[in-house]
């Protein structure tokens, strides 16, 4: 019952403890923050394997206490946490990196060791939180403070340009929340409460008109976030400046609170909204897929290389998600899972290469496999796994996405698969550059190989890759039953244009600046 | 309407029964009704004689915080026991107006607190004239419980003035320092000219309709058969409008603020920048009611273009009292869309707006008044400035002072979890909810630009080496900062419970 209060209360708890701890005790900090998160990978695996039916579209676990009451919903705010489909796969990725981040981090991270150790956690909770909020207000919440440790992060422990790229990474994603937050009254005004479960079922019965005003609130924020392509340019900065911790929980976590976002909210609640800016949504995620792909091709700088490989492997999520197919939408929940995992791998090699050559400039690199073997030998995983190699982890998700958008959208299809070729060419290029040819610069002659504690590090990772590569449907299933929920709210919404289309006299109003008025009217 | 002429012409009661006031005086509704006034009326009386009295010589503490405190908890059954109008209905002591008076209480409280501490050098005639300094304090915040309470153009005149000249004086308190003999200077020229202001409107008004209290103008005004359209009393509505406009310091009336704001001791800074802007909008929120629904698009526009220059204002500021005076005079943008959507609803969205005008000033109150506190511990004693360089690295040398100050500026940005989100989010919420949807989602994005000012100084304090000269910033006295540190423990603390907890205050709002 108290099971997600846990898995979400426990990393805060374990900073509370961390910032009490007296002076002379500091070995312990670093020992207490991995132990919390050990725990809580542990309770999210619990939760995976045996904590979750798979059949039931439900949030599951919930934990629900009345919070406060506002103006203009009949229902109170609830404190409200849940687990469903959609969030099961997230919220075990969220609790698996956190301790690899962790312990990777014990090396780098010299300075304010304890700030960093409690943002971290802090952060922790406040991503889980996002996943498990079942209620708008509380989701929003979560979303707006989970930007403050992250800021804190970027600005004390990132690279030379840190202050530049925190601002710009907070001001844009606060300029989408505050939309999102103008989107989120008006919904509240129109339905009456703030509940998901309750949101889901009223949502979809507004007026497509007044849908589509709620919807673009709702989804330009995400866009900021996740980042679809004309928001995209805070993302490489802060990648870049980011320390590695810092970078690996962006990537892997941070970014899919944005296609979470759009699948719970955009699409969960606005069907018929969906559908009619599907479209937009595919081009922008097509043109995000070879946009972002020709962009890591251009690339001199390996961990700009990584941010810019995220953009297109990001455009994959979305083309998945808004081809409305059930097909699609699983795909994209894998991918990204997936993205979190070869990412976050491609960003701690980075880090580790980076420790030992204090560079990330391509040119600087080369024949690097006969100096580090295991190091090459991790790479190359991690490369073939972002390029979507079948047998790794990233072939079954861009193929569910593929299957999905072609019945869709066969055009978008087409893009999507030569973003996988094009993928193919940068990241079998960067490894070529990397690791391959004979060894120009001296100092890479000498470089010590992976140490053993950062093969530990790299290790649960390597495995998670070859495990959802062999095994996909061990983690589509979970996720089915709330996707086929989905799925009939669309199927519904395409019912409804259908018979709008045959009978133009009961065209829906689409002047949202008339249904807007009427709202505030009443 | 003879109700008001009573009201006017004090001790001037009807011929048949020449007693009746008085009577009506001792009833137990009036006397708990104005029980505030008159705790703070004491201990003002309280206070002028034992600064005479040696034998009271180290009592001025204890009666300041007792008297806050009677006038505290009398609000508080004010609130539960509401009751009504008094005096012939030309003051109101309702839940609404007892909460008004809380605000008043608390930001009186925490000025004074900070003022306390704000001695650090014994030759500053704030240290060396504190008896005058608290009778100034107590008895302005007798004139904001006044003005919230009146329900009459002559009465709310009388508290305005009982407000606002002990604030000329608080602003020039620190007669050694040039900055603040201009700051009183100039709230006094400008003050004056706007009370004049006030008082020529309310003369048209009472010219036009020959009443003078706020109910039966309002009866009056929403007759269409009435003379509510006559020119002399748009142009007195107008006039009033522009006057309280020049107390809560919104475009074009906002100039005198940064100024006033920064050359301020900063304790009185932080009594006008809660206290004083509350009053005003408590006030402008019962004055709404007259105005006609034409005019809220005007209040919107203006409301708009003050968050803009506000905002803008302080994103170009390198003072961090300066920088908080122009976002104080962003947030009365907000505020003032919020009195928009009131007049554009009606008494229903009037009544909301001001519900949530009143929760986000409770949260301003901890927010700003925490804020200036901070700049008041760090402040250069003798010029009174705080720049941003001499806040780099702040977060080493003093991490607790660093940690709320950034507290108060992610409030004061709208980062939810802190009362100043709920606030805006309640503001916002009712503009939209009065139809106003281009302005509410106009002015939550004026929010971005906030942020960035806001975000540059947590990075000078957390992110940014020191500067090289580490003398630029007074060490930390912990004596004397004592009643400083009890005021800021206190903001923090009501920041987070209206962010965290907000429940039992928004049940207080019915």
């Amino acid at each position: 019952m108290g099971l997600l209060l846990w898995i979400t209360f426990l990393p805060l708890l374990g900073a509370g403890v961390i910032l009490c701890l007296p002076r002379e005790r500091a070995e312990w900090e670093g020992r207490i923050a991995l132990g919390v998160s050990l725990l809580v990978a542990g309770l999210g695996l619990g939760l995976f394997f045996f904590g979750f039916d798979a059949g039931s579209a439900a949030f599951q676990h919930r934990v629900s206490v009345p919070w406060l009451r506002l103006p203009g919903a009949s229902e109170a705010v609830h404190f409200s946490l849940g687990v469903d489909g959609l969030t099961l796969l997230l919220v075990t990725l969220t609790t698996f990196l956190m301790p690899i981040v962790l312990y990777s981090s014990t090396g780098h991270i010299r300075k304010r060791v304890r700030a960093f150790l409690v943002w971290m956690l802090v952060m922790e909770t406040g991503m889980l939180g996002v996943f498990l909020a079942t209620d708008l207000f509380l989701f929003y919440c979560f979303w707006e403070v989970s930007l403050i440790p992250l800021y804190f992060i970027l600005g004390i422990w990132g690279g030379e340009r840190r202050l530049y790229a925190t601002i710009k990474f907070f001001l844009y994603t606060v300029a989408g929340s505050l939309l999102m937050l103008i989107a989120a009254i008006a919904l509240v005004q129109a339905t009456g409460t703030t509940d998901l479960a309750l949101l889901a079922e009223r949502a979809p019965t507004l007026a497509p008109g007044h849908q589509l005003w709620i919807f673009a609130g709702f989804a330009i924020a995400f866009a900021i976030k996740v980042p679809i392509l004309p928001f995209h340019t805070w993302l490489a900065d802060a990648h870049t400046e980011a320390p590695t911790s810092g970078s690996v929980v962006l990537a892997g976590v941070l970014l899919k609170l944005g296609t979470y976002g759009l699948l719970r909210f955009c699409i969960g609640l606005f069907p018929d909204a969906a559908l009619e800016a599907a479209p937009v949504f595919l081009v922008l995620g097509g043109v995000g897929i070879v946009y972002g792909a020709l962009l890591a091709l251009a690339q001199s700088d390996l961990k700009r290389l990584v941010a810019c490989s995220s953009v297109s492997h990001l455009g994959f999520v979305v083309l998945g998600l808004f081809a409305l197919v059930p097909t699609g939408i699983e795909g994209s929940l894998l991918q990204m899972v997936n993205h979190g995992i070869s990412t976050g791998l491609l960003f701690l090699l980075v880090g580790m290469v980076y420790e030992r050559r204090h560079t990330r400039a391509l040119d600087q690199f080369g024949g690097l496999a006969s100096s580090m073997p295991v190091f090459a030998i991790a790479f190359v995983i991690a490369m073939l796994s972002s390029a979507g190699v079948p047998g790794l982890n990233g072939f079954a998700g861009e193929y569910l996405i593929l299957l999905g958008t072609f019945e869709a959208a066969p055009w978008a299809a087409a893009l999507g698969v030569s973003g996988v070729v094009l993928g193919a060419v940068y990241l079998l290029m960067a490894t070529r550059r990397m690791l391959f040819g004979p060894i120009v610069h001296d100092a890479n002659r000498g470089l010590p190989d992976l140490a053993p504690k950062e093969v530990l590090t790299l290790a649960p990772l390597l495995l998670l890759v070859v495990v959802i590569g062999v095994a996909p449907s061990l983690f589509v299933r979970p996720s089915r039953a709330t996707v086929a929920a989905i799925d009939a709210r669309l199927e519904a919404a395409r019912a409804r244009r259908g018979v709008a289309e045959s009978a133009p006299s009961m065209e829906p109003g689409l002047d949202p600046a008339g249904s807007d008025e009427a709202e505030g009217a009443r | 309407m003879t109700t008001a002429r009573i009201a006017v012409t004090q001790g001037a009661p009807p011929a048949s029964d020449p007693f009746a006031h008085l009577s009506e005086l001792g009833g137990e509704g009036t006397l708990l009704a104005l029980a505030p006034l008159i705790a703070l009326g004491l201990g003002v009386l309280t206070l002028l004689v034992a600064s005479v009295t040696p034998a009271l010589a180290r009592a001025r503490r204890g009666i300041v915080l007792a008297t806050l405190a009677i006038a505290w908890l009398v609000s508080t059954r004010i609130h539960f026991v509401e009751p009504g109008d008094v005096l012939d209905g030309s003051f109101r002591a309702d839940g609404t107006s007892a909460l008004w008076n809380l605000i008043f209480v608390g930001s009186a409280a925490l000025a004074w607190l900070f003022g306390e501490a704000s001695d650090r050098s014994r030759t500053q005639s704030l240290a060396t004239h504190r008896w005058e300094h608290d009778v100034l304090v107590l008895s302005s915040c007798a004139g904001m419980v006044l003005m919230a309470g009146s329900r009459d153009l002559i009465l709310f005149f009388v508290g305005l003035e009982l407000l606002s000249i002990p604030l000329y004086a608080l602003c020039a308190f620190r007669r050694e320092r040039s900055t603040s003999l201009e700051s009183g200077l100039k709230y006094f020229l400008l003050g004056s000219f706007a009370a004049a202001v006030f008082l020529y409107g309310s003369a048209l008004l009472y010219a036009g309709t020959g009443s003078l209290s706020l109910d039966e103008l309002a009866e009056l005004l929403r007759d269409p058969e009435s003379t509510a359209g006559l020119p002399m009393i748009r142009w007195g509505l107008g006039l009033m409008t522009s006057a309280l406009l020049f107390k809560v310091s919104v475009v074009p009336f906002h100039f005198w603020a940064p100024d006033v704001y920064s050359g301020s001791p900063r304790s009185v800074t932080a009594l006008m920048a809660t206290g004083t802007k509350a009053a005003a909008f408590a006030f402008l929120f019962t004055f709404a009611a007259l105005l006609p629904s034409e005019g809220a698009w005007v209040l919107a526009s203006v409301g708009l273009a003050t968050i803009v220059v506000g905002n803008l204002g302080a994103l170009v500021q390198r003072d961090l009292p300066r920088m908080l005076a122009y976002s104080s005079v962003a947030h009365a943008g907000i505020l003032l869309l919020g009195v928009a959507a009131g007049v554009r609803g009606g008494p229903e969205a009037l009544a909301e707006a001001t519900d949530a005008g009143l929760f986000f000033l409770a949260a301003y109150l901890f927010t700003a008044a925490g804020a200036f506190g901070v700049a008041s511990m760090l402040e250069d004693p003798d010029r009174g400035t705080l720049s941003l360089a001499s806040l780099r690295g702040l977060a080493h040398r003093r991490p607790w002072v660093a940690g709320t100050l950034t507290l108060f500026l992610i409030s004061l940005g709208g980062i939810p979890l802190t009362g100043g989100f709920l606030g805006k989010y309640l503001v916002f919420s009712a503009v939209y909810r009065a139809g106003f949807v281009i302005p509410a989602a106009l002015g939550a994005l004026l929010s971005v630009i906030a942020l960035g000012y806001y975000l540059r100084v947590i990075t000078a304090m957390f992110m940014e080496e020191p500067s090289a000269n580490p003398s630029q910033l007074p060490p930390g006295d912990s004596v004397g900062e004592a009643p400083a540190l009890v005021g800021l423990a206190l903001c923090a603390a009501g920041v987070l419970v209206l962010g965290v907890l907000p429940g039992w205050a928004l049940a207080l709002l019915g």
